[in-house]
């Protein structure tokens, strides 16, 4: 019992080894996520982290987690699969695109130019993970009764959703229709986090310590570790999209 | 007053109606639509595919006069042309309005990637737009010009083309296997075909000139094709659903009966086979009424509603159904539902457009020099 309070917290490993990541050039590193389900107790904290993270308008997703039930009363069990972006390194969701809106970043994370996107949400039906939302412009707030708006309704209220969320290190403020209203939004990585030596906020934010992230190029990393279990197992893969999010099961 | 009357102003309220969607579209974008990010192509979407198909179509049947000149088929070229033009117009309409940001459209042109189906169908349909439009000017202005042969013997193939990518457009993604079929980008030039065929059969059913000595044999003609194409695609059809039946891959299945028996099994049964296939059938396969007028032309209107219902049960279907079957519940919010029934907004758009589309057609018919005096 003392042994195990002893060890090192795998965040301190993470962010060491993030830390190591970060001073090799872009190309060099892999990034990997590993999702250990056996830990996973589906307590959605990496969804709502995210959201807020990115500051996600609703229908907007890039976490959940999957909530499948087995078996029949009274041999029955639950299983939560966080479902974040894949980062296939051959996505279905790239060659579609017709202005090369979505690609293949230098770190190899699928990225979004949302200046570039048109919204024709051609990636959105190529995903075979459903990992990709359309974000229609919508607030919490919408609707909010404005009465009172110095204290209390959607002026002073939606303040925080105008805000810049700094997703691909942007200060891009949520107003009209501009971009990303009108895009195709996914999960990153939280690149923005990684460029300031800060892990995904799913990762930090996972009270079962079952999100893994980091440098599966590094051999010394936790994930190139984990990675090399025996019982990995990866989404859908006899689709050949060579997803880099591994699941430990 | 009489039917063309009643037809320029039923089209006119469809617009009026439209007029409104489209206001309502671009002052508050996507959010009054009933798509969302998991059925994320809806009603523009399908409607994009039944009038480009149509285009492709008519251009094909203009071949008949302006190509091949078979004889009964004489005068007719232009006005076919016309009713691709109108049609084409209309699907980049109807799909300009779906995009996220429409103001990007150009990017397409100016920075695409010609690797993607969509690109090379945009750039497709845009060449095949201007080749039309030049072969209508120059079948009016100078129909002997061998410029107008060279241009209709080069559209052949890219009606074809653009028909069939439109097919590859959905057919290369395999993540969704009721798409994934690699004859789809060969079924969509013979549907376009036969909506082309079906549009004609309204035009000379319902609008063409009383004084056409050939016009009860091009309505013969074009109701042999449009019965023949009709089995075809019930065939297409069979094989498809059968196969993927029998296959019984859970997704492929899952869409397949979700065609046949999930809750819009009526636009399947009733719209698509009874009233959109089987009925013109069975009315065309008689030559006393595949020649009258009033019958051919209102088999022509049924069989391209089938058509408009057809397209729609092949981009819903697909996407339905969930990549994985635990999102359905994973994350609830606005615009995550796996259903999908199209939005007032969304049915005023469409119903503006097809009565655009009809009044243009009309104008067109009206002011344009499109019928020759040897037909």
């Amino acid at each position: 019992m003392l042994g195990v309070l002893e060890q090192q917290d795998v965040l301190v490993r993470m962010h060491a080894e993030l830390q190591r990541a970060l001073k090799k050039k872009p190309e060099e590193r892999r990034w990997v996520m590993v999702i250990d389900l056996r830990k996973c107790v589906g307590c959605h904290a990496c969804t709502i982290a995210c959201v807020a993270e990115n500051k996600l308008p609703p229908g907007v997703v890039y976490r959940p987690v999957l909530d499948e039930e087995f078996g029949s009363y009274p041999n029955v069990t639950r299983r939560f699969i966080p479902r974040p972006c894949m980062q296939c390194d051959e996505p279905p969701c790239v060659p579609v695109c017709p202005v090369n809106a979505t690609y293949k970043n230098n770190e190899g994370v699928t990225v979004v130019d949302y200046d570039q996107c048109i919204g024709c949400r051609y990636c959105v039906t190529a995903c075979p993970y459903g990992a990709r939302t359309f974000d229609f412009g919508l607030t919490y707030t919408d609707n909010t009764p404005d009465n009172f708006p110095f204290l209390f309704g959607q002026a002073n209220a939606d303040d925080y959703e105008r805000h810049a969320n700094y997703e691909y290190g942007e200060n891009r403020q949520r107003e009209g229709e501009k971009s990303p209203i009108g895009n195709v939004r996914k999960c990153h990585f939280c690149l923005h986090r990684l460029a300031e030596g800060m892990l995904p906020a799913c990762t930090t934010t996972c009270i079962g310590r079952a999100t893994l992230f980091g440098d599966a190029n590094d051999p010394d990393s936790l994930v190139a570790e984990m990675i090399a279990s025996p019982n990995v197992m990866r989404l859908k893969e006899e689709l050949g999209t060579e997803p880099r999010v591994y699941y430990l099961v | 007053m009489n039917f063309k009357r009643a037809i320029y102003t039923i089209s006119a309220l469809a617009l009026l109606f439209g007029l409104w969607g489209v206001f309502v579209r671009l002052t508050t974008g996507h959010r009054e639509a009933a798509y969302g990010s998991y059925v994320v192509w809806g009603l523009w979407v399908a409607m994009y595919l039944f009038f480009a198909g149509t285009a492709a179509g008519a251009f094909m049947i203009s071949t008949l006069d302006l190509l091949f000149h078979i004889k009964i088929f004489k005068g007719t070229g232009r006005t076919a042309l016309w009713v691709g033009l109108v049609s084409l117009a209309a699907a980049l309409l109807s799909i300009w309005l779906d995009l996220g940001h429409m103001e990007r459209i150009w990017k397409v042109y100016l920075q695409g990637d010609l690797g993607s189906v969509m690109a090379q169908m945009v750039w497709g349909y845009t060449l095949f737009g201007l080749l039309m439009l030049a072969s209508l000017y120059l079948s009016i202005r100078n129909p002997q010009s061998s410029l107008l042969r060279t241009l209709m013997i080069v559209g052949l193939p890219l009606s074809l083309f653009v028909s069939g990518a439109v097919g590859a457009l959905l057919g290369v993604e395999a993540s969704r296997l009721f798409w994934h079929v690699g004859l789809l980008p060969v079924q969509f030039p013979v549907f376009s075909l036969a909506s082309g065929a079906a549009a004609m059969l309204v035009v000379i059913g319902l609008f063409g000139q009383k004084e056409s000595p050939n016009r009860s044999e091009q309505l013969w003609v074009l109701s042999v094709l449009t019965v023949a194409l009709a089995v075809v695609k019930l065939y297409f059809l069979w094989a498809d659903f059968s196969q993927s039946m029998y296959g019984n891959v859970p997704q492929n299945v899952e869409a397949v009966r979700a065609v046949l028996y999930g809750p819009y099994w009526w636009a399947f049964w009733i719209l698509q086979i009874l009233i959109g296939t089987l009925v013109p059938i069975f009315v065309l396969v008689q030559p006393k009424l595949a020649r009258h007028n009033g019958w051919a032309g209102w088999m022509g209107v049924l069989v391209l509603f089938g058509f408009a219902v057809a397209r729609a049960n092949i981009v819903f279907p697909a996407l339905t159904v969930p990549e994985i079957q635990a999102l359905t519940t994973a994350f609830s919010g606005p615009h995550l539902t796996f259903d999908y029934f199209p939005s007032l907004m969304e049915w005023a758009v469409t119903l503006g457009i097809v009565g655009m589309a009809v009044l243009a057609f009309l104008i067109g018919e009206d002011r344009l020099p499109l019928s020759s005096k040897e037909a």
